[in-house]
Parts: C-alpha cells; sequence; structure tokens
C-alpha cells in the first residue's frame, strides 16, 4: 500500500527518537551509534530549506514541459477534450516519475516528490473542469477518489486533509438536495460524521498498522474538530442555509432552532479547551483557542453588543492580563504544565519569524524621501494614531 | 519520547539499562509547554489593546482634547520603557537574553506608543517645523538604540522597515512587492544602495563581534532588497541591464560565500533562486531579440533543462554543508 518501505519507515522513527533521546543526555553517543547503524536510513530528505527550493524548481519544470507538450501537439489537440486528454497524460507522467524516484533515489519528503504528487493530482482533477463542465458532485468525487488513493500510497498530510474536505463537500452537495427534509438534517449529518471521523482517526491510530499515518491523522483531526464546530455554529448555519435553500431572511430574522445553534456556538469551543487541558491535548486546546475567537466573531456580526474599539480595548486587556497572569502561575510548572518552551528548537525559531511578524503588523507607510508634502501619513500617522494595525 | 521504541531497543541489547531507566525518568518527566499559547494570547493582547486605544481616542477626539490624549500616550510609553529599564539586564554587545517575557511586550508596545507620540505631535502641532525628515529620523533612532540597548529583534525590524521608509520604500515582508514601483530608477537606486548598506551592517556585527545575532536580520533584509532592486533593474532599464546582470552575479557570489561561512542554507538558497532568475533574464532578453518561433522552443527547453541543473545544483550543495544552523 505505501510507496515506501515501512522497515525504513520504523528506522527513522527509531532514529528520531534516538535523537531525542541523545539530547537529552539520555543515552551515550556510542550508544546513539550502535542504534545508527544497526537501523539504517537509506531515505532522502534534505534540510527543510532547500526541499521549498527543490519544491519551487520542480514546479517550474512540470510547467514548462506542459507547455512544450502543448506546443508540439498544438496541431493534434483539436478541441478541448484534447487539451484534457493531454492534461491526463502528464498527471500519469508526474505519478510515473514520482513512483521511480521514491523506488530508485529514495526521495522522502524531498520537494522533488511533492512537487511531483501535487502536479499530478492537480492535473488529473483539472482534466474534468476542461471538459463538459461537470456537475460539482462528479468533481468533488474525483477529488476524494484521487486524494483518497494518494493518501494510502504516500501518507501526506495536506492531501489527507484535502481528501476530508473532499468527502465532506461531497455529502454536503448531497445532503442539500434531499428536499425539505435538508433544512433540518443537513447541519446534524455534518456535525455527526465529524465526530464520528474524530473519533475513528483516534481509535485508527491507536493501532499498530497505522503508525505511518500518524501525521494524517493528527490532520483529519484537528480538520473534523473544526467542521465539528462549524456545521452547528449560527452564522455558518444561518447564512449557509440562507443560500442553499433560497430562505430570504431579513436582517434580525432567525433560523428555526436559532437557541440551539446559539448554545452550540458558545459552549463547543469551551468544551474543547476543558477536553485540551484536561488530557493535555495539544490538538483539542488549539483548535478551541482558535475557535474561541469565533464565537466572538459570530456574537459580534449579530448582535452590537459594544462598539468594536471599546471591544477591542477590553479584549487586548483581558488577553494580556490573562497571559501575565499565566506566565507568573506557570513560573514553576504546575499540573504538569510549563511556560518554559520545549527544548527543541523550531525552524520559526532560526528564521526569527516572530521578528517579521512584527515588522509586518507595523507599516509605516512608504514615502518619498524629501517629499514637501505635509507630514501626516510617515511612520507614526501611517498606523493611525495607534502605530500599528 | 516514544517509550516503546526504546524498550525494543533494550531488548536488542542497543540500549543499557541505565540509559533505558533514564529515558522512562524524562517520560515521566516530561511537562506539556504552553510557551506559544501564551505567548500568542500576549501578542494578540498587545495588538488589539493599542488598536483600540488608537481608534478609540481617533473617535473621541472633540472631547478629550489634544493634550490629554498625548499626556496618555506619553505616559503609556514612558511607563513601558521605564519597566524596561528597571528590569533589563546589563548592556553587552554580546546578545543578552531577555528577563522575562512580558518585558518583549512591554518593549514593543513602549516603541510603538513612542512613534504615535512624535507622529502625534508633528501632525498637530508640527513640533519639528518644516523638517519632515527630522520627525521620521527621531523614530529611526529612538528605535536603532533601543534594539541595541535592550536587545530586542523585533525592534530591530521595525527601524530597518524605519530606515526603508525614510528612503521611501516598503519593505514588510508582504509589501515589498506590491508597494514599490520598481519601474522607477530612483526606487531601483535606492534599494540597491539600501540593501548594500544593511549587507555592510550585517558584515560588521558579524566581523567585529558587535551583537552577531542581529546580523540575520539585517542580511536578510538586506540581501532581498538588493536582488529585488537589481532584478527589477535588468528587466527596466535597456541599455545597461547587463551591467546590472553583472552586478547581481557578484552579490550572489558575495551572499554565497558568507551563507557558506555561516552554514546557512537559507541564504545559499535565496542566492541560488535569485541568481537564476538573474541568469534566466539573460537568456530570454537574448531569445527575445532572436525573435523567431524557434526560440520559443528554445526557451522552453532551457526552463525544463536549467530547472532540473539547480536541482542538481542544490542537491549538492545540501551535501557540501552538511551539519548545517538554519
Amino acid at each position: 500500500m505505501l510507496a515506501y518501505n515501512s522497515q525504513t519507515l520504523d528506522n527513522l522513527e527509531i532514529k528520531e527518537a534516538a535523537e531525542k533521546a541523545l539530547r537529552k543526555d539520555c543515552i551515550s553517543a556510542a550508544t546513539y551509534k550502535a542504534i545508527e547503524t544497526a537501523h539504517p536510513v537509506n531515505f532522502y530528505t534534505p534540510n527543510p530549506i532547500i526541499k521549498v527550493g527543490l519544491f519551487i524548481l520542480t514546479t517550474i519544470i512540470v510547467s514548462f514541459s506542459l507547455g512544450l507538450l502543448t506546443l508540439m501537439l498544438l496541431e493534434a489537440i483539436k478541441n478541448e477534450s484534447g487539451f484534457a486528454g493531454l492534461c491526463i497524460f502528464a498527471g500519469l507522467a508526474c505519478y510515473g516519475a514520482l513512483e521511480l524516484f521514491i523506488r530508485e533515489k529514495k526521495l522522502f519528503r524531498a520537494g522533488v516528490d511533492d512537487a511531483l504528487l501535487w502536479s499530478a493530482l492537480g492535473l488529473i482533477c483539472s482534466s474534468a473542469f476542461i471538459t463538459n463542465h461537470p456537475s460539482v458532485e462528479t468533481v468533488l468525487g474525483l477529488v476524494f477518489i484521487t486524494t483518497f488513493v494518494a493518501t494510502l500510497r504516500f501518507a501526506d498530510m495536506v492531501v489527507a486533509s484535502v481528501c476530508y474536505l473532499a468527502f465532506l463537500g461531497l455529502i454536503f452537495n448531497i445532503a442539500v438536495k434531499l428536499g425539505p427534509a435538508a433544512k433540518i438534517i443537513t447541519p446534524f449529518l455534518i456535525m455527526g460524521i465529524s465526530l464520528a471521523v474524530y473519533i475513528a482517526a483516534k481509535k485508527i491510530a491507536a493501532y499498530h498498522f497505522s503508525r505511518h499515518y500518524h501525521h494524517c491523522l493528527t490532520a483529519i483531526s484537528v480538520l473534523s474538530l473544526l467542521t465539528l464546530y462549524l456545521a452547528g455554529n449560527y452564522f455558518v448555519v444561518r447564512e449557509l442555509s440562507d443560500a442553499m435553500f433560497d430562505l430570504q431572511l431579513k436582517e434580525g430574522e432567525s433560523i428555526p432552532g436559532a437557541l440551539f445553534f446559539w448554545i452550540y456556538t458558545v459552549v463547543i469551543p469551551v468544551v474543547y479547551l476543558y477536553l485540551g487541558i484536561r488530557h493535555k491535548n495539544a490538538v483539542l486546546l488549539r483548535t478551541g483557542m482558535i475557535l474561541l475567537a469565533a464565537i466572538v466573531f459570530t456574537i459580534r456580526y449579530y448582535h452590537s453588543v459594544m462598539p468594536l474599539e471599546t471591544a477591542m480595548t477590553l479584549g487586548g486587556l483581558v488577553l494580556t492580563v490573562a497571559a501575565w497572569a499565566l506566565i507568573r502561575y506557570l513560573k514553576e510548572p504546575k499540573h504538569g504544565f510549563t511556560y518554559e518552551e520545549s527544548e527543541d528548537p523550531s525552524l520559526a525559531d532560526k528564521l526569527r519569524l516572530e521578528s517579521l511578524i512584527i515588522a509586518q503588523t507595523y507599516t509605516p507607510g512608504a514615502q518619498p524621501a524629501g517629499n514637501d508634502m505635509q507630514y501626516g501619513g510617515g511612520s507614526g500617522g501611517g498606523g493611525g494614531a495607534s502605530g500599528d494595525y | 519520547m516514544n517509550q516503546k521504541i526504546f524498550e525494543k531497543l533494550h531488548a536488542e541489547n542497543l540500549v543499557n539499562d541505565t540509559e533505558l531507566a533514564a529515558v522512562k525518568t524524562a517520560k515521566a518527566q516530561e511537562l506539556f509547554s504552553l510557551h506559544w499559547e501564551i505567548k500568542t494570547l500576549l501578542y494578540l493582547g498587545v495588538l488589539l489593546l493599542s488598536g483600540g486605544l488608537g481608534i478609540l481616542i481617533y473617535k473621541n477626539i472633540d472631547t478629550i482634547g489634544h493634550q490629554v490624549i498625548l499626556l496618555i500616550i506619553g505616559v503609556i510609553c514612558a511607563g513601558c520603557f521605564s519597566y524596561c529599564i528597571r528590569k533589563k539586564a546589563p548592556f553587552s554587545w554580546a546578545k543578552v537574553s531577555s528577563p522575562n517575557a512580558f518585558f518583549d511586550y512591554a518593549l514593543l508596545l513602549g516603541c510603538l506608543t513612542f512613534i504615535t507620540f512624535i507622529g502625534y505631535l508633528q501632525f498637530q502641532y508640527t513640533a519639528f517645523g518644516t523638517a519632515y525628515g527630522l520627525a521620521t529620523f527621531i523614530p529611526l533612532a529612538v528605535l536603532t538604540l533601543s534594539a541595541y540597548y535592550f536587545d530586542h529583534l523585533g525592534v530591530l525590524s521595525m527601524a530597518v522597515t524605519n530606515l526603508a521608509a525614510w528612503l521611501g520604500i516598503a519593505v514588510t515582508p508582504f509589501q515589498v512587492l506590491s508597494a514599490n514601483d520598481f519601474g522607477s530608477e530612483r526606487i531601483i537606486y535606492t534599494g540597491i544602495f539600501l540593501g548594500a548598506f544593511l549587507i555592510a551592517l550585517a558584515f560588521i556585527s558579524t566581523t567585529k563581534n558587535l551583537k552577531k545575532h542581529f546580523a540575520f536580520t539585517y542580511q536578510n533584509f538586506g540581501a532581498h532588497i538588493i536582488f529585488i532592486a537589481l532584478i527589477a533593474a535588468m528587466c527596466v532599464f535597456d541599455v545597461s541591464w547587463l551591467i546590472f546582470g553583472l552586478g547581481l552575479a557578484g552579490v550572489v557570489y558575495f551572499i554565497l560565500q558568507q551563507a557558506f561561512r555561516d552554514r546557512s542554507f537559507y541564504f545559499v538558497l535565496i542566492s541560488v533562486l535569485y541568481g537564476y532568475i538573474g541568469f534566466s533574464i539573460v537568456v530570454v532578453r537574448s531569445l527575445v531579440a532572436i525573435d523567431d518561433i524557434g526560440a520559443l522552443y528554445l526557451g522552453l527547453l532551457y526552463f525544463i533543462g536549467s530547472a532540473i541543473g539547480v536541482i542538481v545544483l542544490l542537491i549538492n550543495l545540501n551535501k557540501k554543508i552538511k551539519h548545517a544552523s538554519i
């Protein structure tokens, strides 16, 4: 099923665990060397930065090859279906190259293979668009099937995410067409499927055979938690039903069962947070944090509780004080939580991402040097009276 | 850490008893880190707070009065800076780590409010007269001083952005291409000058050991801006474009040298990619001069072949720097 050698993937996991143990001084360097020789990893995985470069360059090769092919076959391709055929051919060629590189060159998450995988999927799926304008269900079905097969074969987490979303989209599109009952059941159907997928992902992750799909399952659990919430979020349900079933809701008008959806909107993120903290589950915790913002957005969209600036100031104050209090509270680790950074230096750290984000959110308006206009849009004024929009 | 793996390795006699025990204790003591979650909350809080206060002041300007507003901003700014001065570790040209997480954000808030303060003063009272450069130069000076004095990379990035704005270009990551008109000669020359200046600063901070860890930020902004300006020059100028191409080759060589010395994959990658773009411009401009359908085929073949070549090059460079830092 998997394109990669299962034994080597196991060895890779062992090597990574051993590296971590070495960094923590749990094992000696000699032991590490012994483990490395006993469990060799012959994959080719370049540095993550070089990987980005390889990805870009492979995409360039694929697109120019497609251009060259089109140009050479310009006479033979008479209509749209000719070009669709060419796309399928090019997609299959990408797939063939991908299989070849993985088998012969042992590429593993090397940028080249990722680019080939995405090109193959993109070309094959887009061929459906080019000919005879298919229905949404056909396209989603095609995307679902191709990404599902690709996920099983290459265990790529982004492909797995696309697969899940295509599946959900397919269900949604079919459910909406079910007639008058659709209005009521669609949100619950999506909620049910999301919950089922989340539980299934957790159950599958516990089995030994799924160990190489670990990242895919994490990605799917995050997405299923998000869709579980969004399916019952008041804003999403109201606006989507309005658009899908042509309810022509006026401003201030509500959907049936509004109270349930309002409670759902507010309670679920808190449940996620609670469960995340209780089980020390980073997925639940971070999803809950993001969804807290969704609560604020949903409420503010329908009810202007207070003017925006007051809400911003109060919210900012609460967040800052809460963060400050948490830092004080966790000065000494409590209940297994700590404020200390985990010791693995991340890529974001090395690229000084934080300072770049600060520079991005702070924008001094570029003004030509020596311009003779009244100063007012320069460094301070540019951000209004706040300096950092 | 995965305990099962080590139990298996223990069974294979690769890990001895004490090491297995050490792994087990480490696993038992492993803590759940909330570092990034709390930091995000804090940053969002600071952003919302300063943004909200900004609008609040703006909307109530008639009732509050300018002096009061200036006073409020001034008090916040002074409060932040005095907190930072009290808490800071003694100055050194080496890296000084911040005393606590709150310190970084207090400094950030202080710097932001200071810029607002100066801008407000100038806008409302024209305090710096018509020497408009001065009103941008003072924040620049204060930001630079704070970055060095308190050792803060975020403030340093703000200072670099401000320097660029003072010269008339935007260098924030998402605006460097959209907000600048690289068709204009003046912007191109400014970009080349600014880039060279920043790269020189990076060089000085590494060789003279003056806040060595600032070198990455300088080099990062400098390299991107000079590369983009040179490539723009190669596209825009009709006669002298090849000279700028030679200049680009020189800069690529210099940055590559530096990158090998620091073993930085990041700078290897960007100089190779920018160099590749420059070289491709030379090829495309010559092919356009041929003006024939055959040239189009040649061009497509060139891109396929050259991209393969660059991939092989990158893979070889990757092997050359085995144990890289970035």
